[in-house]
């Protein structure tokens, strides 16, 4: 048996063991002195029960679609760009952030939901800050997607690039959704039938990926290739119904999904047996030691968001699980378990990394590192299997993780474009064609021009952000009703300033870039984009037209951002203010509020 | 879940871990799409209200020889359906 202290082990056992003080200590006090959740309180899925949207369901299940829901690209990639100031601080960064931020947003999200009778954030944001800050919202949103669709495929392009054998694989998942989807719908055969022939299928499709290796011969336009075949599946995803496409593929992408987790997992805690040593540096280096992406305050806390905080999360838990939360103390197990669980899965995948060697890690572009340590950290107990098999199982697992998300934030787009151009001067966007297209045109075109970490950090930046207006949100209703709020405020305050730090960073790179090449300096603005851009001399216009744009989008995404702030902290200020005003009086024992007769 | 057959009957501690394994990973593999079907259901159906029901709200759809034929099917689902049309919804509602 190899040195335990050597190997990760007991870095998985400590983070199960605060998550564990997070969850029945921490939760389960703010559950009974904050939030005060009430077993007996009815919730509105059964105020409103109609079978469809509001209907009561065990916490075993809701805890199983929130985890699913939750969790996919995000707690996987971000502890890769997270390592780069060493393991320690990432470690750190996602128990800490998970302990005191993250599952207290999910948590208080989906409890500010079922308080306010299952509505989501949008009506939410309307009664805290008015219509203005509805429109924000939106504007945010839709920015959001976008940056969140350019980074995802931007990594499936990669992921196919790189890993040769899983562009049949997951042709033979989407083919078999399909199959799998007439023959349930269609022909109405069993579900466990289906279920049986489509893991068939799924297998099968993992051998072709194996025996049909394809590697694109254009060289550097290789990636947008890749990127155009993504965003033409997509397109589909899009505007097909969903039982004929997504939802088969989805379903059936979700068994060697968790099996990748499972054995992910079992890989981490079984190192000592395995002799897997931590071969990473722990840090913590202040700077990115490549100099690519400054310092560790605040990329690191963008780079790594979901496993410790995610503003998608809050989303999530405020669209529909509240709608079907049977009593209100299941919020806590739900919410606040699923995130927790989640930050599990990107413990997992930050060791993955921490066995690999720093040479691994050069130029930021091995984004695929993460099969690497898979394949190592699972290959002493599955040696049965090769390394081609595994590299392609682990391989297609990170394609269908984006895939399967990507093809719900496009469907998304769609209908918030419709939502914002469905009348008016503009109302061809709304058009679910034309929605869908410029929901993946626009992404594409990012993808294939701009570095994936650029994408990345952008994505990190915006989702955060989201994540600190979230729990703005939770505080203000905290403020309102006179609960404590300062155990939210902190979190909000940290998170709000955290995130617009890293946007001023990252338009700030974007902006030194375009100062550079003005000073006859092109390196900065190539190093901002990828191939052929970055090769060819004719396209050095392109390059720097595209830092420009990276600037607006950053600029953009901030001043947004900086405005839904402040209409938050001002709702908040008033909510105290009117909380004060209405504080009982101290000699009447509490029940006379001030200003009464 | 399906709730046990003789609610009277203690459950024991492995029925009950049984039963959260179940509905986890039903939770995890099915129930989104699940949710999903009705939604699309529920779609349909406000589609059939309205066409049944659409001269009834001056919005004559189809001849009201053949709405009478329907209504009696109709009825029984005009307090569920008044209920979903007229919640406030929001574009934060179809996240998922």
């Amino acid at each position: 048996m190899v040195d335990i202290l050597a190997t990760p082990f007991l870095w998985v056992v400590a983070t199960i063991a605060v998550y564990g003080v997070a969850y029945w200590g921490y939760g389960k006090w703010i559950d009974r002195n904050v939030w005060r959740s009430d077993a007996k309180k009815a919730t509105p899925a059964h105020m409103y029960m109609d079978g469809v949207e509001y209907f009561p369901v065990s916490r075993y299940v809701l805890w199983g679609y929130q985890f699913k829901s939750v969790a996919a690209l995000g707690p996987i990639l971000g502890p890769f760009i997270g390592i780069t100031f060493g393991w320690l601080p990432a470690l750190l960064w996602i128990i800490g952030g998970n302990f005191f931020i993250g599952w207290l947003q999910d948590y208080g999200s989906m409890m500010l939901s079922v308080r306010k009778e299952g509505r989501s954030f949008g009506p939410i944001t309307y009664e805290f800050t008015g219509a203005r800050g509805r429109t924000n919202l939106l504007a945010f949103v839709l920015f959001y997607l976008i940056i969140i669709s350019a980074a995802f495929i931007a990594l499936i392009a990669t992921f196919w690039n790189t890993f040769s054998g899983t562009f049949v694989a997951t042709l033979g998942i989407l083919l078999a959704g399909l199959l799998c989807g007439q023959l349930l719908y269609r022909m109405k055969m069993n579900v466990f039938a289906v279920t049986g022939i489509g893991l068939g299928l799924v297998v099968l499709s993992i051998y072709l990926g194996v025996q049909i290796p394809i590697t694109l011969p254009w060289g550097v336009w290789n990636l947008p290739i890749w990127g155009l075949i993504c965003a033409v599946i997509l397109y589909a995803a899009a505007v097909l119904p969903t039982p004929m496409f997504v939802q088969p593929t989805n379903y059936l992408a979700f068994y060697p999904a968790y099996a990748a987790i499972i054995l992910l997992l079992v890989g981490a805690l079984a190192t000592p047996f395995t002799n897997i040593p931590v071969s990473m540096p722990s840090g913590p280096f202040l700077f990115d030691p490549q100099g690519i992406l400054g310092p560790i305050w605040p990329i690191l806390f963008v780079a790594i968001a979901c496993g410790a905080i995610s503003g998608w999360h809050s989303l999530v838990s405020s669209s529909s699980s509240s709608k079907q939360l049977d009593v209100e103390t299941d919020a806590l197990p739900v919410g606040g378990g699923a995130m927790l669980s989640e930050g599990l899965l990107a413990l997992a995948s930050l060791i993955a990394y921490m066995v690999l060697l720093p040479k691994d890690f050069v130029g930021r572009t091995n984004v695929g590192a993460w099969v690497f340590g898979a394949v190592k950290l699972t290959t002493p107990f599955l040696g049965s299997l090769t390394a081609a098999v595994l590299t392609t199982f682990f391989g297609l697992v990170l394609i269908i993780y984006a895939l399967t998300v990507q093809a719900l934030v496009t469907r998304f787009f769609r209908l918030v474009a419709g939502e914002t151009w469905g009348e008016g001067r503009f109302r061809a966007l709304g058009n679910k064609h034309v929605s869908s297209v410029v929901g993946l045109a626009i992404p594409w075109g990012f993808a294939v021009s701009g570095s994936w970490w650029a994408l990345w950090l952008y994505f990190g930046g915006a989702n955060q952000l989201l994540a600190g207006l979230a729990i703005m949100l939770i505080t203000i209703h905290l403020a309102r009703v006179r609960a404590p709020s300062r155990y939210s405020l902190i979190p909000g305050v940290f998170m709000v300033v955290t995130t617009l730090a890293a946007l001023v960073w990252q338009t700030g790179t974007f902006l030194f870039s375009l100062w550079a090449y003005l000073q006859n300096d092109k390196t900065w603005v190539l190093r901002n984009v990828r191939g052929p851009i970055q090769t060819d001399p004719n396209l050095l216009i392109i390059a720097v037209a595209i830092n420009a744009v990276f600037v607006i989008v950053g600029a953009v995404l901030f001043f947004v951002g900086v405005s839904m702030a402040i209409r938050l902290f001002r709702s908040y200020n008033q909510s105290i203010a009117d909380a004060r005003a209405k504080a009982p009086a101290a000699a009447d024992g509490g029940t006379v509020e001030k200003g009464s007769p | 879940m399906a709730d046990s057959k003789d609610p009277a009957k203690a459950k024991s501690r492995g029925r009950k871990v049984k039963e959260g394994v179940k509905g986890v990973f039903y939770g995890m593999a099915a129930h989104g799409h699940v949710t999903a079907a009705l939604r699309t259901r529920m779609y349909l159906e406000h589609l059939f209200m309205f066409i049944t029901l659409g001269d009834m709200l001056g919005v004559p759809v189809i001849p009201p020889y053949y709405s009478l034929k329907i209504l009696p099917y109709a009825v029984p689902n005009i307090k569920s359906w008044k209920q979903r049309v007229f919640r406030e919804r929001d574009f934060t509602d179809q996240v998922f």
